[in-house]
């Protein structure tokens, strides 16, 4: 009967192995350019996931206004409001956790490319035994392209920037700023205070975290975030326009540290942001750049 | 949504995704296979935690030493088998043979061959090397021949333990077979695809031969034929005029995966095993499998085969060790007679009618050759 570990290599492993190997035989013997192509192909794939997230954060973004009536009606019975808000979301066709199963579907993805690297680009006798099992009898011929190139700029994709030290430490750098840019871009402003400023610690802490476990990756997978997350931010930027782009705006030190739904309002002097009017118990817990919007576009009509 | 379910929806999710992430996290799991090699009445293993050389007592089992180069050693160590001198031109200081073997730490940058006397384990001296020296260094006529994972080739006068002039030779890949030195010509086989035959005492080039795979084995030399066989990771076994490095007209055989292991001369047969889990008996001459080999070993074989009498041992990646009869292809007992407790990827060593086997997890068990029985079995103590 077969195990966890070996549905894992059947249907997740030998694929993902066989798939870099064979594009590294017709891009060159670039492992590294390997890589990208395959994290293309796999944004590619996972499109029809990804897009309706993509476009529930625009609707949800659409969606602050009448939130804010919501919270305005409701400030003080947050099960009401809990209520209201989920009618809300169900009539919008949005959905809260929708951007959860798109992530989900990627953590096999990761465990599966970290392994593949180990293996097609093991430098060590025992890391390439294993590959000698996973290749598929089709694609023998790839035999003959072993040992594979393991390196790009002087940098040996298989090893973590720790073991190699000097401008490698760029990469987690990079995996973490371009994966809070992507998550900046896809999370709306919520006017609801609690959840603002849960969301944005998830918007912070998750990129801190895949910035910080990079440091351990071997660099090849740091090339697959930092390329699949420019394809997210791509992919957003023409779905709800390129203004989360600009993350120097609404940016201080108080929002780093997590008052950003509070304070956003009141950065950059350059911001489309517009005070509104607090009333009662809001005050302090608003973001007004959605409503400066629509008082724009208001005055424009 | 409310608040509490936020609250548990974000923990959860950050907690999932530490533990993914986790998993993806850490330095590559680098090990190489522990080496074992039985000499004067000695067991050499590479074995415990943190590993060192063990020196056991070939009959008994019984620890006689241990050998760890001299230092403090915290991090990951990598190991070549133990090469044994046997002659008096190795000897210096030390008042037995040497033996050499292959040390790196790489945490701490250190790499080279370390000589230790071979019946106390005493450590004598060291060169330094630039990378990890994988496979068992060859000792021949005072000299000893060893490649490292950076591709050089080195040759090193034991009387004056400098690298003899000309050397090193540098291939373009690493060297994970140990040299093959016959009437002064050096054969090392290279993860660049290709055989190598150097002047062992100049260190100059006399031929290459290109392969269509990496090879990490020692080449087998055929003396009365003047034939090298090696095998690569085209699952191919080739047949090489050693004077002049061209492959030899009509042979002919390639497996169904991957050959990781040095190819076994004995009467008038070659033995080949595969990662395919097959133990092949060819012809020399011309490649063709005998009948009725291949005998199926069920799971790769990464081991060379071993000659006992008229058995062929063969020990698999599952942990079992079979010995095949050579006529019919049968075996003729296994062990562990029941689930085996881990993986074989060392050759096993036969000597004076014992098999000597390390097992992955660094147990040695000595059996019977003839039976299979076991006679003893040393477990290396975990120390820290």
């Amino acid at each position: 009967m077969l195990g966890i570990g070996d549905i894992f290599t059947v249907a997740i492993l030998r694929p993902m192995l066989n798939a870099l190997l064979w594009l590294y035989s017709i891009l060159g013997n670039q492992y590294w350019l390997a890589i990208i192509v395959f994290t293309v192909v796999i944004r590619l794939i996972m499109t029809p996931l990804m897009l309706p997230q993509q476009r529930s954060a625009k609707k949800m973004q659409g969606l602050q206004p009448r939130l804010k009536e919501l919270q305005q009606k409701y400030g003080k019975d947050r099960e009401q409001l809990s209520k209201e808000q989920m009618k809300l979301y169900k009539e919008a066709g949005v959905s809260p956790m929708g951007g959860c199963l798109p992530m989900l579907i990627q953590f096999p993805i990761w465990i599966g490319l970290y392994q593949s690297i180990i293996q097609a680009l093991g430098h060590q006798p025992l890391q390439l035994v294993g590959l000698s099992q996973n290749i598929y009898p089709f694609l023998q011929r790839l035999w003959t392209e072993v040992p594979l190139n393991r390196f790009f700029l002087g940098m040996d994709l298989s090893f973590t920037p720790q073991q190699i030290g000097g401008l490698t430490f760029a990469l987690p750098i990079l995996v973490a700023f371009t994966s809070w840019l992507q998550s900046k871009m896809m999370t709306p402003t919520s006017t609801d205070g609690q959840a603002a400023s849960m969301t944005q610690s998830m918007t912070m802490m998750m990129p801190l975290m895949f910035g910080f476990f990079s440091l351990s990756f071997a660099t090849g997978l740091s090339f697959y975030f930092i390329v699949s997350n420019i394809i997210g931010i791509v992919s957003q930027g023409f779905i709800s326009g390129w203004e989360g782009l600009k993350f120097w705006k609404g940016v201080s030190l108080s929002s780093v540290l997590g008052g950003g739904a509070r304070r956003a309002a009141s950065q950059s002097p350059s911001s489309k942001q517009v005070e509104t009017q607090p009333t009662g118990s809001q005050k302090g817990t608003q973001s007004g750049s959605k409503d400066r919007r629509k008082k724009k576009r208001r005055r424009k009509r | 949504m409310t608040q509490r379910s936020r609250i548990i929806g974000v923990a959860s999710s950050l907690l999932l995704l530490t533990v993914v992430l986790s998993a993806c996290g850490g330095a590559l799991p680098a090990q190489q296979w522990p080496g074992l090699t039985v000499a004067g009445g000695t067991v050499y293993v590479i074995s415990g935690s943190p590993q060192q050389v063990y020196l056991l007592d070939a009959e008994t089992g019984v620890q006689k030493g241990v050998y760890m180069p001299q230092g403090q050693h915290k991090g990951l160590v990598y190991w070549s088998p133990v090469t044994v001198s046997d002659d008096d031109l190795a000897k210096s200081t030390s008042e037995g043979p040497l033996a050499f073997v292959g040390f790196s730490e790489p945490q701490a940058k250190i790499y080279g061959l370390f000589a230790f006397d071979a019946t106390t384990g005493l450590e004598q001296w060291s060169i330094p090397a630039q990378d990890l020296i994988l496979a068992a260094p060859v000792y021949s006529k005072g000299v000893v021949y060893y490649g490292s994972s950076d591709g050089q080739v080195y040759a090193i006068d034991v009387k004056t333990r400098m690298v003899k002039t000309g050397w090193p030779f540098r291939a373009k890949e690493a060297i994970w077979g140990a040299p093959l030195v016959a009437d002064s010509q050096v054969y090392v086989a290279s993860m660049d695809h290709h055989v190598y035959c150097l002047d062992a005492e100049t260190g100059k080039l006399v031929w290459d031969f290109e392969a269509k795979g990496a090879m990490a084995v020692q080449p087998v030399l055929d003396a009365a034929r003047g034939v090298l066989y090696v095998g690569d990771f085209d699952a191919r076994v080739y047949a090489i005029e050693a004077s002049s490095g061209k492959a030899v007209s009509g042979f002919d055989f390639r497996a169904d995966n991957w050959i990781w292991s040095e190819a076994l001369l004995a009467g008038d047969r070659l033995y080949v095993s595969s990662l395919d889990g097959n133990l092949y008996a060819l012809d020399p001459a011309n490649g063709a499998v005998v009948s009725p080999y291949p005998f199926d070993a069920g799971n790769p074989l990464r081991a060379a085969p071993a000659q006992s009498g008229e058995v062929i041992l063969a020990a698999s990646e599952a942990g079992k060790l079979t010995a095949v009869n050579t006529t019919n292809a049968q075996p003729k007992w296994q062990w562990p007679s029941g689930v085996p407790t881990a993986a074989i990827y060392t050759t096993p060593v036969v000597v004076d009618g014992t098999v000597y086997v390390v097992l992955m997890n660094g147990q040695v068990v000595a059996l019977q050759a003839d039976n299979g029985v076991q006679r003893w079995t040393f477990t290396p103590p975990q120390i820290g």
